[in-house]
């Protein structure tokens, strides 16, 4: 009976959160976008019209019929490397920002509510980190050590925890203090099954927000890896085709153009929506709605 | 305040070492034995290898090579570069200037442009306005910082054929005296612009979102029922007020602004440290490259640390607690 009051109450809030959530425009828009990318990224090979390794006869194309956003240098037919590209992006973004999203909350949850030295020690760590420009750091451990996707998601999960780490930290440090974790200490749970069972799970929803916004970033770096060279060369992505676009800029301005607004638009759709849910968990924002 | 300084002052060293410590790991866990590319041959004798073990110090242990390298960087030497035979610390003093220029630039317009739309966004929310701008400022958050720069170039210099594609001055005009300047300006024009716009929605977001923070206050509420002109209100009282996390972002933000410097530095062929970088990446120059790491991450913690203190002196508030 109790589980069933449990689960009743779940639904309740889910159902509250969701009307707080559909009530913006923006948040609603952002879904959109992310439901449409996900769909081209299992549909890719569907719904492309031609293979997006296949070597036309025709070069630099413009768009047109035969070619929906014209073919690249090489005759590769643009719209199908796009569609392709999407994987690669959603891929890396998402994958990248979970490994962030998980040491964030590690981290942050241990520090915050274990406290003492630790917390200090830890805390001196994430501000450290907050000041380093990451994307050197990527930059150069992906230009010495390989640029296979897996690596590039590894390093961007690796350096953009702090973020997360702080706001789980700040969650740790209020929810510490509340009866149900107290009474949990005095029951004598240990401090391990607390941190799992109580804070985590309750202070989580912040660390989701920024995770949502944290796959834009990592998208956007992926991106600049890729127009500096030092992407998977294996794979179709966007910030490669920008980079191959860029030597045809004049003669062929689609093949750069185009796949940057696919960035733009997937980019754009993630901060959508980690904006709505931020100001949906945040009640001082929540008058700000549009 | 003094306290305050301190403490301030003890991250930034904190930091300064971990970047120190970071970089030479780095290093020390790539790939590849400096020892061995050294000695080039294709089947090197073992006695080579160590004569130049030995020359470098490669055969000490870690934790006295860490000092050796401590040592070498407090006294300004980064390293000689690979590539182009030369003290890493010279070739970055040659294009830090250009860096700057740009970077101090484009800072300063997206600061003054960005703060002053959110703060008209703030007055008129729910506007026809205030919806296209932040629409706007979402777009040109969501934008690679290069991509925008070949946008520019596109429609500016190949359609238009109105501003030069890249460089920073035109090896025709003038090297000296006001027809430099005007040259420089004239280059520096989609460089800016590109730098400008990709921070413009930081500075707006967070003063759109402080302004109208301070025009809830009790205090505000209180001078429009006293009839004071909402002009008024809002110069002398509201922005004030709603101006000083703007200051924030500028240092927090320092990071990704010396990031999409460098990507703005090689769309347009920018003789700063950007460029410095992509080549050294190119041609796998490892000294330069972690040179130019070092130094950027210093200036950034630097900036940030004086931003912090700069903070502290504006607002009371924050020394205290």
């Amino acid at each position: 009976m109790d589980e069933n009051a449990a689960r009743a109450r779940f639904t309740r809030s889910l159902k509250e959160f969701w009307m707080a959530y559909s009530s913006q425009k923006q948040a609603v828009a952002g879904l959109l976008i992310l439901l449409l990318v996900v769909a081209v990224a299992f549909l890719a090979p569907y719904i492309s019209p031609y293979d997006p390794n296949y070597l036309g006869d025709t070069l630099m194309e413009a768009p047109g019929r035969q070619h929906l956003l014209g073919t690249d240098g090489m005759g590769r037919d643009v719209f199908s490397m796009i569609l392709h590209g999407t994987r690669v992006s959603l891929l890396v973004g998402v994958i990248s920002a979970l490994l962030s999203g998980m040491i964030g909350t590690l981290v942050g949850g241990i520090s915050g509510f274990f406290g003492g030295t630790v917390d200090a020690v830890i805390s001196e760590i994430i501000d450290i980190f907050l000041m380093l420009p990451t994307f050197f750091l990527i930059l150069i451990i992906v230009a010495m050590f390989g640029s296979s996707m897996l690596n590039v998601m590894i390093v961007i999960g690796l350096t953009s925890w702090p973020g997360n780490a702080r706001l789980m930290r700040a969650q740790a440090l209020s929810l510490r203090e509340r009866t149900f974790v107290i009474g949990a200490k005095v029951i004598g749970e240990s401090r391990g099954s607390i941190l799992f069972r109580y804070i985590i799970p309750n202070g989580i929803f912040p660390v989701i927000a920024n995770t949502t916004m944290q796959v834009a970033s990592a998208i956007l770096t992926e991106a600049g890896l890729s127009f500096l060279g030092l992407g998977d060369p294996n794979v179709v992505s966007w910030g490669r085709l920008i980079y191959d676009g860029r030597a045809y800029l004049t003669s062929a301005w689609w093949i750069s153009t185009f796949a940057g607004m696919a960035i733009v638009v997937t980019v754009m759709g993630f901060y959508l929506i980690g904006d709505g849910l931020n100001r949906v968990l945040n009640p001082k924002l929540r008058d700000e709605r549009q | 305040m003094g306290r305050y300084l301190l403490k301030k002052a003890g991250a930034a060293v904190l930091t300064i070492i971990f970047v120190l410590v970071l970089n030479f790991f780095i290093i020390h866990i790539a790939p590849g034995d400096p020892a061995r590319i050294l000695s080039g041959l294709d089947n090197p004798s073992p006695e080579v290898i160590q004569t130049l073990r030995e020359k470098y110090g490669l055969d000490k242990p870690l934790q006295v090579q860490l000092v050796t390298y401590f040592k070498r960087v407090i006294k300004g030497d980064l390293g000689h570069s690979i590539v182009y035979d030369r003290p890493v610390w010279t070739l970055i003093k040659e294009r830090l200037g250009a860096t700057l220029l740009l970077t101090f630039t484009s800072a300063i317009i997206a600061f003054v442009l960005g703060s002053l739309l959110g703060a008209y966004s703030a007055t008129r929310q729910g506007s026809k306005v205030d919806a296209a701008l932040s629409f706007v400022a979402y777009l040109l958050y969501s934008m690679p910082s290069f991509w925008l720069g070949l946008m520019l170039i596109l429609v500016f210099a190949s359609w238009l054929k109105i501003l030069p594609t890249s460089g920073m001055v035109n090896l025709r005009a003038p090297s000296t005296g006001i027809l430099h300047y005007l040259d420089v300006f004239w280059h520096l024009i989609l460089p800016a612009t590109t730098l400008s716009l990709v921070q413009i929605p930081a500075y707006y977001r967070i003063t759109r979102s402080s302004v109208s923070g301070v025009l809830k206050e009790d205090f505000i509420t209180m001078f429009r029922a006293s009839g004071m002109d909402e002009r008024k209100i809002f110069r002398k009282y509201a922005f004030k007020n709603a101006i000083l996390p703007t200051v924030t972002v500028f240092g927090l933000h320092l990071a990704y602004v010396v990031t999409g410097a460098a990507l703005v530095e090689i769309v347009f062929a920018w003789p700063g440290m950007g460029r410095l970088m992509l080549g050294a990446i190119y041609r796998r120059d490892y000294p330069l490259l972690m040179g130019i790491y070092l130094i950027m991450s210093l200036s950034v913690a630097v900036t940030m640390i004086v931003v912090d203190i700069l903070y502290a002196v504006l607002d009371p508030r924050i020394r205290y607690t």
